[in-house]
């Protein structure tokens, strides 16, 4: 399937590129339909870090075509609020109390129609109270499928880059944890804190030093952050067969 | 004297008195009567002797009255012997129409029967019966018989004539025999043996006069045209041609669609004449479709009906191919691409724009990205034809088909015309704002481009329905109207619309906005379509429709909605006939001339939810373009059925539509063709008929066609006859004249002494 560019598809591609260069910005039709980022606030063990999205989503904008709109808002998990927010987040710094039913019913029907949920663990300690108390929401969320760890070949570490690890401001874990319902991960896990890497202080410098890897590894964070917010939009799409016969042609996969 | 008694008495016969009870008593109490009115004395005396004579003669002639009104009946019955009848049967069967070296095979078969009947060398009575599948008395009208059965026919001919003797049964046939006998002796003479009892037994000696050439016959057939039922959209299927006619012989076969030739391959025959050739047809369009494939005519053919054959492939579609191209990953495109991929009936090919030039300067190395060429060059072309609906969503093509958009865009108009669907969604890269006026893409879409103002508003509103909409089955969300309204009426709010020019002639509005207006005045389109060419095309100027599915599941109610608006679109830009709200199904795609074809008339709503009591009338029209209407009311399913019997071979059309509203029309085909299982084998079967003959030893004969050898007769056969003669002795004539005599005497003694 795939096939080499002929000369009149250089041809085409130069063209192309000539007029993306002077390509207008892009925006939705209302800044309602940008994408952005829900932060889900409990009464205790989780924070807000808005500044680590809107500098996620700032990359986004920089790096994609997807259409951002580079800030997050903060809700409670039965705010139906949230359901005008398909990207949404929860960053733990500490174990949290059992969520009430309706708001864990709130949050079942939202990843079951088309919501994302990321599970950033502020700890860094994939053993510690936070991750305990996600494991026990996503038993309550999806009582038959326990959160996972994600198979390497999983659509998210090639949503956009191809990613060999889930790094954040640190790197405990070598792989997301997720739950997979048919062809979609609604719900992820990340233990190396993810927020942590990406958050900046008023002054706009990063909050938080990144261990062991440094400037490099927070690199690697923005990429997941971009990887992660690609693979809520376009799910398993590069695992269409188009994509891994192209990819595995240029070496890229294996 | 035998003129006085009516024809005279023979020795041995008996009077009989025919009147009944009632009229003997009255008889006898009349003649008493009369008597005794002749006893009455006279006005004058008269002497004793002519008095007696008188009463005498009055009393002879009530007698010989009262004995003609009891019925006087001589009757004489006598026994004879007579020759036995010779029974005659007579194969009435289709295969008697072969033609051979001009003649058919009928006319040897009445010359044989002439040479019986008429010519007088069979002396005695004859009793002629046909068979083919059944047997009737006397010779054929017709040789149309589906199928000969001698077994059935001789079977018949054993009970009918139990217990008698018949002088011979003679068969004329050609030996091509469908009834069990055949099979039995073909199975029985495999193995060696011929256990007896196979066949029935005769009251006479069986002598098979065989009919038809018993080499050579020039008949070039296609006996059957194998279709394998039905067949896949966009995949090939073979249609398999079997045919037959002289051994090692070359024959071009032809397949048509509509009158036009489409394929062509030559066949060898093996050296039994038979040969298969298969056409390959890839279909491009759901439906039932006809084809015809033929066979040269020569001069001499023996049978030209069975070098043509008509079938009917329905195609389907195994799942909807649907390609989805986004200029941006969004939430739109998220929510649509869940409801594509999680529907089993859809074959999703997605490719969504993740970076442009724009978005290069960010400083990531190209090793880094898991990114591919867009394919838009081979999509846009070579692959177009593989999809059922092309979803361009958000995007613009400017970036990327640069030099050949011209022709690119040119090549998906070309694919609605031709029958593809195709689905504009709104954002910032379509319609006007992603440059597609004045392109060929533009003639396909539902809206007008070329608004002057601005290209998009961003004030959230909630779509209206027209009074289109209120009955398109794209946007009916509930069984009844008032539902699928209120539906609407609670769904979320758009973020923003792609103004338009408006509508393009001859499309239709479906959803607008409350307050907006086009260029042309009317209110601003928010979703229209239109039927362009054989394809289907939907524009939907928002990019929020993900909100219908998310917002009710805020609520608590899944999304249904949402499901629904593109699960109806899906169906309705596809178009597939058996979606449509009337569709004409019948029972069969292949008949056989003569057959009863059931058609079954569906009739749905806007929901498509079966309609009952609707008028649905429709015209089934022949091969040659003979029309025959039909009406009736569905029933509480929705259905009306209707029954046809086709007097002509070829396709045959059927349309049918909703009196009330006859836009909402369906069609469908089935084939008819005259492929007898008589007529797929013609060649006279002389093993048949000798084997059968040499079961019967020596009462049996088989006379091959160029052979006058007579009938095997056994001229002791005979059957007793009963004469029985009867005299209607009232009216003899010697009646009259002596109850004359009798009642002139007396009169005349009476009048002799003045008494009156």
């Amino acid at each position: 399937m795939p096939h080499e560019p002929t000369r009149r598809q250089a041809i085409a591609g130069l063209g192309a590129a000539l007029l993306a260069s002077r390509a207008r910005p892009a925006m939705a039709l209302g800044a309602a339909s940008q994408l952005d980022v829900a932060e889900i606030m409990l009464p205790s063990g989780s924070t807000s870090r808005p500044a680590a999205w809107s500098r996620m989503l700032y990359e986004l904008i920089q790096t994609t075509s997807v259409e951002a709109n580079p800030q997050a808002v903060q809700l409670a998990p039965d705010d139906p609020a949230l359901f005008a927010h398909p990207f949404s987040v929860l960053v733990g710094v500490d174990g949290f109390d059992p969520l009430s039913d309706r708001a864990v019913e709130q949050l079942r029907r939202y990843l079951a129609y088309g919501g994302f949920l990321l599970l950033d663990d502020g700890t860094g300690s994939p053993d510690g109270p936070f991750a305990a108390s996600v494991r026990r929401l996503c038993r309550r969320l999806f009582p038959t499928r326990p959160l996972s760890p994600l198979p390497g070949d999983h659509s998210v570490y090639r949503a956009f880059f191809l990613l060999d690890a889930p790094l954040g401001r640190v790197a405990v874990s070598d792989v997301l944890e997720g739950v997979t319902k048919g062809p979609t991960t609604p719900l992820m896990y990340c233990p190396n804190d993810l927020s942590g890497a990406l958050d900046r202080g008023p002054d706009g410098t990063d909050r938080y030093p990144v261990v062991p890897g440094g400037g490099e590894q927070r690199r690697q964070a923005k990429k997941l952050g971009i990887n992660l917010v690609m693979y809520s939009l376009t799910s398993n799409y590069k695992h269409d067969q188009a994509h891994v016969a192209e990819l595995m042609r240029d070496g890229k996969l294996e | 004297m035998d003129w006085l008694l009516a024809g005279g008495l023979g020795d041995g016969g008996v009077l009989t008195w025919t009147a009944s009870e009632p009229v003997r008593v009255l008889v006898g109490v009349l003649a008493l009567l009369a008597l005794g009115l002749a006893l009455l004395p006279g006005p004058a005396p008269r002497r004793i002797g002519d008095r007696l004579l008188e009463l005498f003669l009055w009393a002879g002639a009530l007698v010989v009255l009262a004995m003609a009104a009891l019925g006087p009946t001589w009757v004489d019955e006598s026994g004879r012997t007579e020759t036995g009848p010779l029974v005659v049967l007579v194969d009435g069967s289709a295969s008697m129409g072969v033609t051979e070296d001009g003649r058919q095979r009928s006319d040897a078969l009445e010359a044989r029967l002439a040479e019986l009947v008429e010519s007088g060398s069979v002396d005695g009575p004859v009793d002629v019966y046909t068979f083919d599948e059944t047997v009737r008395s006397g010779p054929p009208a017709e040789t149309d018989g589906r199928g000969s059965d001698l077994g059935v026919a001789l079977e018949a001919t054993a009970d009918r004539y139990l217990g008698q003797q018949v002088r011979g049964v003679v068969v004329l046939t050609d030996g091509v025999d469908r009834g069990a006998l055949r099979r039995s002796l073909r199975e029985a003479g495999a193995d060696g043996t011929l256990p007896p009892g196979l066949a029935p037994a005769l009251p006479g000696p069986l002598t098979l006069y065989q009919v038809g050439q018993l080499d050579d016959v020039r008949d070039l057939a296609i006996d059957d045209v194998v279709t394998g039922g039905f067949a896949f959209l966009r995949t090939p299927f073979t249609l398999t041609a079997n045919v037959r006619g002289a051994p090692g012989r070359t024959v071009p076969i032809t397949l048509l669609r509509q009158g036009r030739v489409q394929q062509k391959q030559d066949v060898t025959l093996d050296e039994e004449g038979r040969g298969e050739v298969g056409f390959e047809i890839t279909p491009r369009r759901v439906g039932r479709f006809s084809w015809s494939l033929q066979a040269p005519i020569d001069p001499d053919d023996a049978v030209p009906g069975n070098n043509t054959f008509p079938v009917v492939v329905r195609v389907v579609r195994d799942r909807t191919r649907v390609l989805q191209v986004s200029g941006s990953p969004s939430y739109d495109q998220k929510f649509l691409r869940l409801f594509l991929k999680e529907d089993p009936s859809v074959d999703l090919v997605s490719f969504f724009i993740l970076r442009t030039q724009a978005d290069m300067g960010a400083g990531w190395a190209p090793f880094e990205l898991s990114l591919i060429k867009f394919p838009y060059e081979r999509l846009f072309s070579e692959d177009l034809g593989s999809f059922d609906l092309v979803v361009l969503q958000n995007f613009d093509y400017a970036p990327y088909f640069s030099f050949n958009a011209e022709e690119l865009l040119g090549n998906l108009a070309r694919y609605v015309e031709d029958g593809g669907a195709l689905v504009m969604t709104g954002g910032d890269r379509s319609f006007d704002m992603g440059d597609y006026q004045g392109t060929p893409l533009e003639r396909v879409l539902p809206l007008q481009l070329g608004v002057a103002g601005p290209k998009s508003d961003e004030v959230p509103f909630r779509p209206v329905l027209t009074e289109a909409g209120l009955n398109h089955p794209i946007t009916r969300l509930a069984a009844d109207i008032a539902s699928s309204q209120a539906t609407w009426e609670r769904l979320q709010p758009m973020d923003g619309l792609n103004m338009t020019a408006g509508v393009a002639p001859g499309a239709g509005v479906l959803l607008q906005h409350p307050s907006l207006t086009a260029a042309n005045g009317e209110p601003a389109p928010v979703l229209a379509v239109a039927e362009v060419g054989r394809g289907r095309t939907m524009a939907l100027a928002v990019d929020a429709s993900w909100r219908w599915s998310f917002s009710e599941a805020a609520e608590g109610r899944g999304n249904q909605a949402y499901l629904r608006f593109w699960k109806s679109s899906l169906r309705w830009l596809v178009a597939d006939p058996d979606d449509r709200r009337v569709v004409v199904t019948p029972a069969r795609d292949n008949v056989l001339l003569g057959d009863e074809v059931q058609v079954v008339v569906l009739a749905r709503d806007a929901g498509h939810l079966p309609v009952a009591a609707a008028e649905v009338g429709g015209m089934l029209i022949g091969p040659h373009g003979s029309e025959v209407p039909f009406s009736a009311l569905t029933d509480a399913d929705g259905e009306a059925v209707f029954t046809f019997r086709p007097e002509t071979t070829g396709a045959h059309r059927l349309t049918a539509a909703l009196v009330s509203d006859p836009k909402q029309a369906g069609a469908s085909v089935f084939a008819v063709s005259d492929r007898d299982p008589e007529l797929s084998e013609i060649t006279p079967d002389r093993g048949f008929l000798e084997t059968l003959a040499a079961l019967y030893g020596e009462r049996g004969r088989y006379v091959a066609p160029d052979e006058s050898t007579g009938p095997l007769l056994d001229d002791t056969a005979a059957r007793e006859v009963r004469d029985r003669r009867e005299v209607d002795l009232a009216s003899a004539p010697i009646v009259a004249l002596l109850f004359g005599l009798l009642a002139g005497g007396a009169w005349f003694v009476r009048r002799r002494h003045g008494a009156v």
